[in-house]
């Protein structure tokens, strides 16, 4: 897996300047005060991910890493393995920039509300990535981006649908009980999603043919 | 003889193509030529043995091992080159050095490098930045850098131009120095294996038609050339296929003595593996 985990390593490190660019663009941006950084982590951990989806389908190593020991299996640990890497780094990235934004306009640091802003962010990052990657997977990036379009498109108008008839009184009845155990619930969550999409993407690679 | 691959009654059906019963066997230390048509089934045979394909019937061993349960002992013996498929053109030669010495437990990271220096490849490039010939020998000397026993290549030589061919041919027969490797080795372009090929075998439209030594094909096997009368004298079961010139027959025979022992006809050429290969796919019994 680690060797795997390598190459998807070494094609982020050559699109760096473009990675590295975006962030500093970002960061003089949440100091003028005109963009708040903190959707930085989400936006670029996807973009950065489904670039190495689609590197590996234009020169079609997803068929050649089948001839590699034990191929099929570390391809799709990997892709997992450094989207945790990667996530945790730009994380990091992320809150030192959050820290410096802050106390540059605001001369304090709310470490409370970067702590869950991050962790909002994070989660939110693993739930898009854990639905996309078995699509991917299944479909390929090309067909991919198009049945991710209609799925969050179904989503919506499914959504708004339901909302129009469901009471949701209830969600605000238990709001204090998720504010107090909030940072775990999303923790474990994220855990488990992203266990079950590691499972059928697996599942996936292990039947399909090229 | 040791037997390094055994490939025995392959099926697989697609809409509109078959792989009948494809059977062959590579000896250990042999190169074995795989030629055919272009979609005459010779990768999907290949794929099913690599594993790309799994849903075939029919039995697959390497080493002796089966090939579905035992993958991953087998791919750690295998060096792979197929058509188009490689790591993504972002990466330098370091990289894939970086990254294989993590995925084969044998990777040898100076004989890597070596070659990158014998073949004149720049090992901090972006493999986008070859040409076609260059990128096509890191493919090899990635195939052949944890030292495998058996060698699968997919059409290594095609689009490449002569120079270039030369020097890939030149890597197989560095490569054949061990003894324990075996090639099997895709192509049309049989020029380079009539050179190079111990074994022949022949897939037509998904069937295996022939699987002979390189030797006996090219030194049995004749083209009797004759006009129409002496044509209509030959027994239907003395000549494998023949087809009609504007002027004469051309005759594919199996074996020239034999032939030339019964019949009264001068001209029969040695052939070559393209003639034998239109005869067979053209030619009409």
């Amino acid at each position: 897996m680690i060797g795997f985990i390598k190459k998807d390593l070494a094609m982020i490190k050559s699109n760096f300047k473009i990675l590295g660019g975006l962030i500093i663009l970002y960061a003089i941006m949440g100091l003028v005060g005109e963009l708040d950084v903190s959707f930085i982590l989400p936006f670029i951990s996807v973009m950065i991910m489904i670039s190495t989806f689609s590197y590996d389908s234009y020169n079609k190593f997803d068929a050649y890493s089948i001839t590699l020991p034990d191929g099929r299996k570390n391809s799709v640990k990997s892709k997992y393995g450094t989207t945790i890497l990667l996530i945790f780094v730009i994380s990091i990235v992320s809150i030192i920039l959050s820290f410096i934004i802050s106390y540059t306009n605001t001369k304090s640091i709310d470490y409370a509300q970067i702590f869950f802003t991050m962790l909002g962010n994070i989660f939110g990052t693993l739930l898009v990535l854990s639905v996309m990657y078995p699509i991917i997977y299944k479909f390929g990036i090309e067909k991919a981006r198009i049945v991710i379009c209609i799925i969050i498109f179904g989503i919506a108008i499914l959504g708004g649908f339901l909302l129009q008839y469901i009471d949701l009184s209830f969600i605000a009845k238990s709001l204090d009980f998720l504010e107090n155990y909030l940072a775990i619930i999303l923790i474990l969550i994220a855990i488990f999603m992203v266990l079950i999409s590691y499972k059928i993407s697996e599942k996936i690679l292990l039947k399909k043919e090229y | 003889m040791e037997t390094v691959l055994e490939v025995k009654n392959l099926c697989k059906k697609y809409d509109n193509f078959e792989l009948k019963n494809v059977s062959f066997k590579l000896p250990k230390g042999m190169i074995m030529g795989f030629i055919g048509e272009n979609g005459a089934g010779k990768t999907t045979t290949l794929k099913s043995i690599l594993g790309i394909i799994k849903s075939y019937t029919g039995e697959i061993k390497i080493f002796g091992l089966d090939s579905q349960k035992e993958d991953k002992k087998i791919k750690e013996e295998i060096g792979v080159v197929l058509d188009d498929m490689f790591f993504p053109e972002i990466l330098t030669p370091n990289d894939i050095n970086d990254c294989m010495q993590n995925i084969y437990k044998n990777w040898d990271t100076k004989m890597f490098n070596d070659f990158l220096k014998d073949f004149a490849l720049p090992a901090n490039k972006q493999i986008k930045t070859f040409s076609k010939g260059m990128r096509k020998k890191l493919e090899i000397i990635t195939a052949i850098s944890h030292h495998p026993k058996l060698l699968i290549l997919d059409e290594p030589t095609s689009g490449l131009d002569p120079v270039a061919r030369a020097e890939v041919i030149e890597i197989f027969q560095k490569q054949l120095a061990n003894a324990d490797c075996s090639i099997l080795l895709s192509s049309h372009i049989t020029a380079d294996l009539e050179h190079i090929a111990d074994y022949i075998t022949f897939i037509n439209n998904g069937d295996i038609i022939l699987s002979k030594t390189t030797n006996e094909l090219l030194d049995k096997y004749g083209i009797v050339k004759c006009s129409e009368t002496e044509f209509k004298k030959i027994d239907k079961k003395d000549y494998i296929k023949y087809k009609k010139n504007k002027y004469e027959y051309e005759v594919l025979v199996e074996n020239k003595k034999d032939f030339k022992k019964k019949y009264d006809i001068k001209v029969i050429d040695k052939i070559t593996l393209d003639d034998l290969m239109v005869l067979m796919i053209k030619g009409e019994k």
